[in-house]
């Protein structure tokens, strides 16, 4: 099991960052993610896999600066 | 600590005003050529078109100066001002001083936005602003009490140079057993010795117990405050609560000050931690998306940039509340405890070091090509003791840099200082030699703009290459972003009123990741409306942080989500309950243009504010050398043959540089033309007359500014 933004979320084995954006009810675009401690952006969602027991958070980086 | 001598030159006692929704209706000025300190009103009709804070500061300094004032003449002057929300302490963020004054490298006016208690608590000592005119041999501390109702100018001897070791001497000197109720503005021997010297406000970490520092870094103000002579500014003041700035409707305060606080509290966990790594995550994110720059913004991304991400800076910083105004819940100014330098006059003894920030990191670290955060640590530190900006500081080292790997200069002209990218040693050295003016630093110390003039005439280095890599605007350093693929982001810096800070319009991540401004006229309206509700927060005494860093979770289901306009809803009420004007978000907009125009005007009476002064170097807009076009090969290959229909076939690499350098040249002039006309500016960059009337801005002065440069109709 994994949290995607504080709410529970199944886990599968190596499951990527992309299969979960895919999976998650959400059309809105997502440029980063940070999980646990890493943020992780859009090109290496396809290749980041997602350990159980993460914590993932969508980024809304429409900020900064 | 050191003997010091402080006597009292003149003392005025004087009554504090009730403060009435928000304001105090008053300024203080201060005039340190013969100490004349005057309490001037403020007329409804200031109050009105100006609002507050940096609107205010503007219209002071306007009064003051005439359009042959030079920086470092005596009637130059150095506006401080907290805005009518400023001092809030429930509400997020709500703790800004807004400084102005005739800049060292742009000859206009600058404008800087400040954390730290000072703005707040001259507010709460009776006045909206303080202006300071004159100059003086004689190293001046301006005291103004508002606890005992009096403003005390001393003539100082023996007070240590260093922003650090005076601040701390000067808290509690003042302090009578609170320091929290002191709040210190002072600069540094960088700033005396170089025209990038920046102010360091502090305010008081009870915790830690120590007062904690924020610069007003842009533009040279802190080189103006050590060339008037003088050596701090203190405040006194006392409790602070949510009736001090005694608000309109304090219910409704209560009520959208929870809302916001809230919301920051349970979702910045959730979204980028700023209360525990403050701003340092754009570093990774940044580099992940070639917007990081290295090495003078040749390029944006280098293989080392996570040993300078907020992995090492969420180790670095000292944990616990970092809020550099008092209740704000985004918490980001975070700081390095026992950090030990390894080179100059604290070398080897441990200090406190408040930061780094994404600007520094970004500035000081990879656009030096260096990734070793202990050395922009140090950096960080010193520039913050010397009174140094660390963006300007870090933007003209990465030129100097980049002109000896050039072979523009040599070792003869360094004074035998290897620049290469990366040099660790010789970045810290040119930050000591700023403090002392000496050497090769006291020449990178007036910044990128004079460099480029003593380089060309001096050493015979090429101006015209300089022009396409020296990274400044206006004569403002660039600020830490590569905006090669963003158009608007270079409108974002170009079109700025003071030069290239990201405070105006941050544009990037919407523009050239999310695309969602792909048409001139869209990019024309963001470049209105953000630059438009940024100024706002300056009007205000605001943070701009708490409105788009942490985002309502329904934000993306809103028409428009890159306002977030759920906040600016709540900015609107926030304003509405203190000042007791009723507000929606579009009079925040136009609350804005007023102050927005007569800064450009400004800048026109300044001899500025034309459309040639919106320039910026190529460097901004595409490759200029033939390593960065092969860098990005494929890119810009592909943008010249889909976009442009260029056939690159048989094309050298300097053809084709040149050919793209046409076409985004041209696009940055169409954007000029949609940009102008979006903001009811003539061809040339001037607010017409229409616009003047529709905002109110009429006045006979401007109206005579406008003629004279041809803007009659
Ligand atoms: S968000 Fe950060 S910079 Fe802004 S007021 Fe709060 S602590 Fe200071």
């Amino acid at each position: 099991m994994i949290t995607v933004s504080g709410s529970n979320f199944p886990w599968r084995e190596g499951m990527t960052v992309a299969d979960l954006l895919k999976e998650i009810d959400d059309s809105q675009p997502c440029a980063v993610v940070r999980i646990n401690d890493t943020y992780v952006s859009q090109m290496n969602f396809e290749n980041t896999v997602i350990p159980d027991d993460s914590e993932v958070f969508l980024i809304p980086m429409i900020a900064g600066g | 600590m050191p003997d010091f001598k402080l006597k009292e030159a003149k003392t005025l006692e004087y009554d504090r005003p009730a403060i009435e929704k928000g304001y105090t209706d008053q300024t203080l000025y201060v005039n340190i050529s013969d100490s004349e300190i005057t309490i001037k009103p403020v007329d409804a009709k200031t109050k009105e078109t100006f609002i507050g804070g940096k609107g205010y500061d503007l219209w002071l300094l306007w009064n003051a100066v005439q359009p042959k004032t030079k920086w470092n003449d005596p009637e130059n002057e150095i506006c401080i001002a907290a805005g009518p929300l400023g001092g809030t302490p429930t509400y997020p963020g709500s703790g800004k001083s807004i400084v102005t004054t005739l800049s060292p490298t742009t000859a206009t006016v600058i404008d800087s936005n400040v954390g730290g208690y000072f703005g707040p608590y001259i507010k709460f000592s009776g006045f909206d602003a303080l202006e300071i005119q004159g100059k003086t041999a004689k190293d001046a501390v301006i005291f103004i009490d508002g606890i005992d109702q009096k403003i005390k100018i001393f003539e100082t001897t023996g007070l240590p140079n260093n922003a650090y070791q005076l601040s701390a001497i000067l808290t509690e000197h003042f302090a009578a057993g609170k320091p929290r109720s002191i709040s210190v503005v002072s600069a540094g021997p960088g700033a005396k010795n170089t025209l990038i010297g920046c102010l360091n406000f502090t305010w008081y970490d009870v915790k830690r117990k120590r007062a904690r520092y924020k610069q007003a870094g842009r533009g040279g103000i802190g080189t103006v405050f050590a060339d008037k002579g003088i050596k701090a500014l203190v405040v006194r003041w006392d409790t602070v609560t949510a009736d001090t700035n005694n608000p309109a409707d304090k219910a409704a305060l209560k009520n959208v000050a929870k809302l916001h606080s809230r919301e920051i509290v349970e979702l910045d966990p959730k979204q980028n931690e700023m209360a525990r790594i403050g701003t340092t995550h754009l570093v990774t994110i940044m580099n992940d998306h070639d917007l990081l720059p290295t090495h003078n913004f040749r390029y944006g991304q280098h293989r080392e940039a996570s040993n300078i991400g907020q992995q090492v800076y969420r180790r670095l910083f000292d944990p616990g509340f970092d809020g550099c105004w008092m209740g704000c819940t985004v918490a980001c100014s975070h700081g390095v405890k026992d950090f030990v330098p390894l080179t100059g006059p604290y070398k080897g003894k441990k200090v406190f070091v408040d930061g780094p920030e994404y600007e520094t990191v970004a500035g000081c670290g990879s656009n030096l090509g260096i990734f070793d955060p202990h050395t922009v640590v140090e950096i960080n530190f010193y520039c913050d003791a010397y009174g140094l900006d660390t963006i300007s500081v870090g933007t003209a080292i990465a030129f100097a840099m980049e002109c000896f790997e050039l072979g523009l200069i040599t070792e003869t002209h360094t004074g035998a200082l290897s620049l290469n990218f990366g040099n660790r040693l010789s970045a810290l050295e040119l930050v000591h030699q700023m403090a002392k003016g000496e050497g090769f630093g006291q020449i990178v110390g007036q910044g990128v703009r004079k460099m480029k003039e003593i380089f060309a005439k001096d050493f015979g280095a090429d101006p015209k290459i300089m022009r396409d890599i020296g990274m400044e605007a206006k004569g403002l350093e660039f600020s830490e972003y590569m905006t090669k693929e963003s158009l608007a982001q270079q409108g974002g810096y170009g079109l700025a009123l003071k030069g290239p800070q990201h405070d105006e319009a941050w544009l990037i991540f919407l523009d050239m990741v999310h695309n969602f401004m792909p048409t001139f006229e869209q990019k024309a309206e963001a470049l209105h409306w953000f630059p438009m509700f940024r100024t706002w927060f300056g009007l205000c005494g605001l943070c701009k942080l708490p409105w788009n860093d942490i985002i309502p979770e329904d934000n993306k289901d809103t028409p428009e989500p890159a306002k977030v306009m759920k906040h600016v809803q709540w900015y609107a009420d926030y304003f509405s309950a203190v000042t007791g004007r009723k507000a929606t978000p579009d009079d925040l907009i136009e609350m804005s243009e007023k102050v927005y125009n007569f800064q450009r005007i400004f800048n026109l009476r300044m001899g500025f504010g034309r459309r040639e002064q919106d320039a910026i170097p190529y460097r901004a807009v595409g490759p200029v050398t033939e390593d960065e076009y092969v860098s990005r090969e494929e890119r810009y290959d592909n943008q010249l043959a889909q976009i442009h229909k260029v056939d690159i076939n048989g094309k050298s690499t300097a053809e084709k540089i040149a050919i793209l350098r046409n076409f985004r040249e041209q696009q940055y002039e169409k954007l000029k033309d949609a940009v102008y006309k979006r903001r009811g500016w003539t061809s040339d960059g001037i607010p017409s007359l229409d616009t003047v009337k529709r905002l109110g801005i009429d006045f006979e002065e401007v109206l005579d500014l406008l003629n004279a440069h041809g803007v009659s109709s």
